[in-house]
């Protein structure tokens, strides 16, 4: 009431209260706001619990933990959003993981070894686009096969075996990746700010993002629109094999070797990262900071249940209840009650 | 007299913001073949969705065998005898025929399916019709012909006493549509009671005995076939009164913008010519499934076509895609705005901006919030959509608001020629006036208006020419002035002729 009064000598607060508007505006905010709400809970609680979790150690360890569900996050959300899934993205950390460290103990060039690597993930995320948008199989098929495919590569390229020390000469490469620090923050931690600011703002701010909204929220309005659905659709999936490729190289950067089983079952918690944080798996819905939410809450989870003591079978039935109930609420919370089955 | 099987009476029926029926009154003896009439929206399969049970009447009765049925629902239509026959078959593809049959009542014999019971009954129901297929076979095997009897097979298998066949023949070949001809002739003969919708008037005279005629939701008339001729039905089926004011404005006609030419594509698409010249509305009117709307999805590169050409200020262009005829400025508001034309999930702002995202972005592919901004608000204000703020959803729009944007979002770019398909279709009066203002505008500037419209009404009152649609083929087209709905009926329902005339005599 006194705001309205007094409006011009509240300009200062207006503008606060404008950038607070705005903010609120953007789609998918106020969910993604809840879902930061029940992250700080979670943090209290386990800070109670053990007040070791809020060290500087700890909170150092728990964004490294962070950074790779982010990232597998980031390229799994931007295929939520296109309505379709990639079930190949773990498949994809271990074959990075394996090709780069057999590469590295082969004596080439991490550099080399590196490039190599991303061309060989470029290859899988191409291969799903083209399976899903030009094939039009369907997406959990087409990645189904291209998962077994690409975990087949990672058992292949050093003949079934996990490598060996990937060797001093790589000390660069697993700084780089994994051990560095800059401006006090590990160098994993960096890399998953500095994609997650690009792929925003190209989801976001770019034409290529609107594309990956309106064919998620209705493909034939989109090609109705001039929308190239093909193109859109291949590129999603790069983006997400990009994403896996690099947790793939950090995965190598932090073991010193390559192991096949790297990634195992990483696609269903980039699924879950991203649906925790507001992206429907329905398409057309959910922004990049609420797989920020989504990935911080599972690791904050696996983090704070480990130093509350809890063994791993426990920590995944919990992490498995909370995926449920979080995208049972969001139902809850968008359609005002959960869904009725019909009654005759 | 005989006594009537089925006596409906003062049926009326409403949906949200239409009246489909209004004191409509329906009979039907055992041993008739009834056609129903009516052009489309006239209430036709209302009524009959009343008879079978799946939508319920707000008011009037239902007498059945006499008896008085007032909560009818599809389970107790069934066990009554009334089946329904849908112009899309409901079966499932890929059982066979005979478990298709015995869908939701399968024999069992001690606790197992006896699927050999089965075969031999169906093989029973199927050689009583003179249906020669074998119960074994996968259904999504058959030709829809046979598919379709086979649906038949199976009405009967439930005792059917009334049987409600819309459009059976639309998708038959003249032989089958002989073939159904029979097994109509034999299901009347032995006492059935047959409802036949169908828009093929032609078709009347070999199997029909009676006409019942619908127009806007009222009863018209019923009449015995022969005491009347095709002419005195198209005239009781049209004549709807124009009860909407529709704004004219004329214009003086210039140069030819667009051409299509000898345009092919499917069977709903065959040998198209359509001339547009500036400053006109064209208007394509037809019946339900003339082969409009696929003419416009051909045009607009959605489908793809098998021969022809597309002419634009007198040059020939290429249109594969839809973004090629963009890029041409051949837009197309399509027909069914939720499943076509709008992202219903993302706000205004985007679903305007979507196909003008050329426009808004610079070299890099980042999209002007100011110029994009800007497009939404004159978008907003020229088509004056009511909306809370530009960054709702469109789902949450009215019908008329949501067709507004679908055709604001071409509006903002410069187009050369707007097709608009069913622009009013599911929309208030108030709403469709000013979309009609809207296409007088656009003719005003000169600008291509092709608009495709099932209301009669709508066609005359805004379009300057009429190209009349059926089979997917142009069967005639008109001047307005001199336009009379008897003669738009006329001509789209210039079927090219399956049935020989005494060939079921």
């Amino acid at each position: 009431m006194i705001m309205t009064k007094n409006k011009g000598e509240l300009t200062m607060g207006n503008d606060k209260q404008n950038a607070f508007k705005r903010i609120m505006a953007i789609r998918g905010m106020g969910q993604v706001i809840t879902v930061a709400f029940g992250l700080i809970v979670l943090c209290i609680v386990f800070g109670i619990i053990n007040p070791t979790f809020f060290s500087s150690k700890n909170i150092g360890n728990l964004l490294r933990q962070i950074a790779p569900i982010l990232i597998i996050g980031i390229g799994q959300s931007y295929v939520l959003i296109t309505g379709n899934i990639d079930l190949s993205i773990g498949s994809v950390v271990g074959m990075s993981c394996m090709i780069s460290a057999t590469l590295m103990t082969k004596g080439v060039n991490p550099l080399v070894a590196v490039f190599i690597t991303i061309i060989c993930c470029l290859i899988v995320g191409v291969l799903n686009g083209e399976l899903v948008a030009k094939c039009k199989l369907p997406p959990f098929i087409a990645t189904l096969g291209t998962m077994t495919i690409a975990r087949g590569i990672a058992q292949i390229v050093n003949n079934n075996y996990n490598t060996d020390s990937i060797g001093d000469g790589a000390k660069v490469f697993r700084n780089f990746f994994y051990y560095g620090k800059t401006m006090g923050l590990y160098n994993t931690i960096w890399i998953a700010i500095v994609l997650w600011i690009v792929f925003n703002f190209i989801l976001s701010k770019t034409r290529t993002g609107r594309h990956i909204y309106a064919i998620g929220s209705n493909i034939e309005a989109s090609k109705l629109s001039g929308v190239n659905t093909s193109v859109t659709t291949i590129k999603v999936y790069v983006v997400s094999a990009i994403c896996a490729c690099t947790v793939g190289l950090v995965t190598t950067a932090t073991s010193g070797m390559g192991t096949m089983d790297a990634g195992n079952s990483y696609e269903m918690y980039a699924v879950a990262a991203s649906v925790i944080g507001g992206v429907s798996t329905l398409g057309g819905q959910g922004i990049l900071l609420g797989t920020v939410i989504g990935a911080s809450i599972w690791g904050v989870l696996q983090n704070g249940l480990q130093f509350a003591g809890a063994p791993v079978a426990i920590r995944n039935i919990i992490i498995g209840i909370i995926v449920v109930v979080s995208v049972l609420l969001d139902v809850v919370v968008r359609t005002g009650k959960p869904r009725k089955s019909r009654v005759n | 007299m005989e006594k009537y099987i089925v006596e409906l009476e003062h049926i009326t029926k409403s949906f949200p913001g239409v009246l489909a029926l209004n004191d409509v009154a329906f009979n039907l003896k055992a041993g008739e073949v009834l056609a129903l009439l009516g052009e489309n929206g006239a209430g036709k399969s209302t009524l009959m969705k009343i008879l079978s049970g799946v939508y319920e009447k707000d008011s009037g009765s239902i007498k059945i065998f006499g008896k008085e049925i007032d909560d009818m629902n599809p389970k107790k239509a069934q066990e009554l005898g009334v089946a329904i026959i849908h112009q899309e078959l409901n079966m499932c593809a890929h059982l066979t025929v005979a478990q298709n049959i015995f869908l939701g009542r399968e024999k069992i014999h001690s606790g197992v399916l006896a699927a050999k019971k089965m075969n031999m009954e169906a093989k029973k129901i199927l050689d009583n019709l003179n249906i020669n297929i074998d119960p074994e076979t996968i259904v999504g095997d058959l030709p829809v012909s046979k598919q379709q009897m086979v649906e038949i097979a199976k009405a009967l298998s439930i005792n059917a006493k009334i049987l409600i066949m819309d459009e059976p023949t639309s998708a038959l070949t003249s032989k089958e549509i002989n073939d159904l001809f029979v097994i109509i002739k034999k299901l009347r003969s032995e006492g059935c009671g047959i409802v036949y919708i169908s828009h093929r008037l032609e078709e009347l005279e070999h199997i029909v005995d009676r006409v019942t005629i619908l127009r806007d939701g009222e009863y018209i008339t019923s009449m015995d076939l022969q005491e009347t001729t095709l002419a005195k039905i198209i005239s009781h089926m049209v004549g709807r009164e124009i009860k909407e004011k529709f704004p004219r404005v004329d214009c003086e006609r210039g140069e030819k913008i667009f051409e299509v030419r000898n345009l092919n594509a499917g069977k709903m698409v065959r040998d198209i010519n359509i001339d547009l010249y500036a400053g006109e509305i064209v208007g394509i009117a037809g019946l339900m499934g003339a082969g409009r709307t696929e003419t416009t999805r051909a045009i607009f590169g959605i489908d793809p076509k098998e021969s022809g050409e597309i002419i634009l200020d007198g040059k020939s262009v290429k249109v594969e895609k839809p973004i090629d005829a963009i890029k041409l400025g051949i837009v197309l508001a399509p027909e069914d705005r939720k499943k076509d034309g709008l992202c219903t999930k993302l706000s205004i702002r985007d679903n305007i901006s979507l196909p003008n995202l050329d426009v808004l972005c610079n070299k890099l592919g980042v999209v002007n919030k100011k110029k994009e901004k800007d497009m939404t608000k004159k978008a907003v204000d020229d088509l004056r959509i009511k909306l809370p703020n530009s960054e709702v959803d469109a789902g949450s729009l009215s019908g008329g608001n949501q067709q507004k944007v679908v055709i604001g979002k071409w509006l903002v770019r410069n187009s050369r020629v707007v097709i608009f398909d069913e622009p009013t279709r599911g929309i208030d009066v108030a709403a469709k006036v000013e979309i009609y203002n809207l296409m007088n505008e656009l003719k005003q500037q000169g600008i291509g208006v092709l608009f495709v419209s099932s209301e009669m009404p709508e066609v005359l009152g805004i379009s300057d020419r009429i190209i009349v649609m059926c089979d997917g083929r142009i069967t005639g087209e008109l001047r307005t002035e001199e336009a009379t709905q008897d003669e738009i009926l006329q001509y789209a329902t210039s079927f090219e002729k399956k049935v020989d005339n005494g060939a079921n005599a």
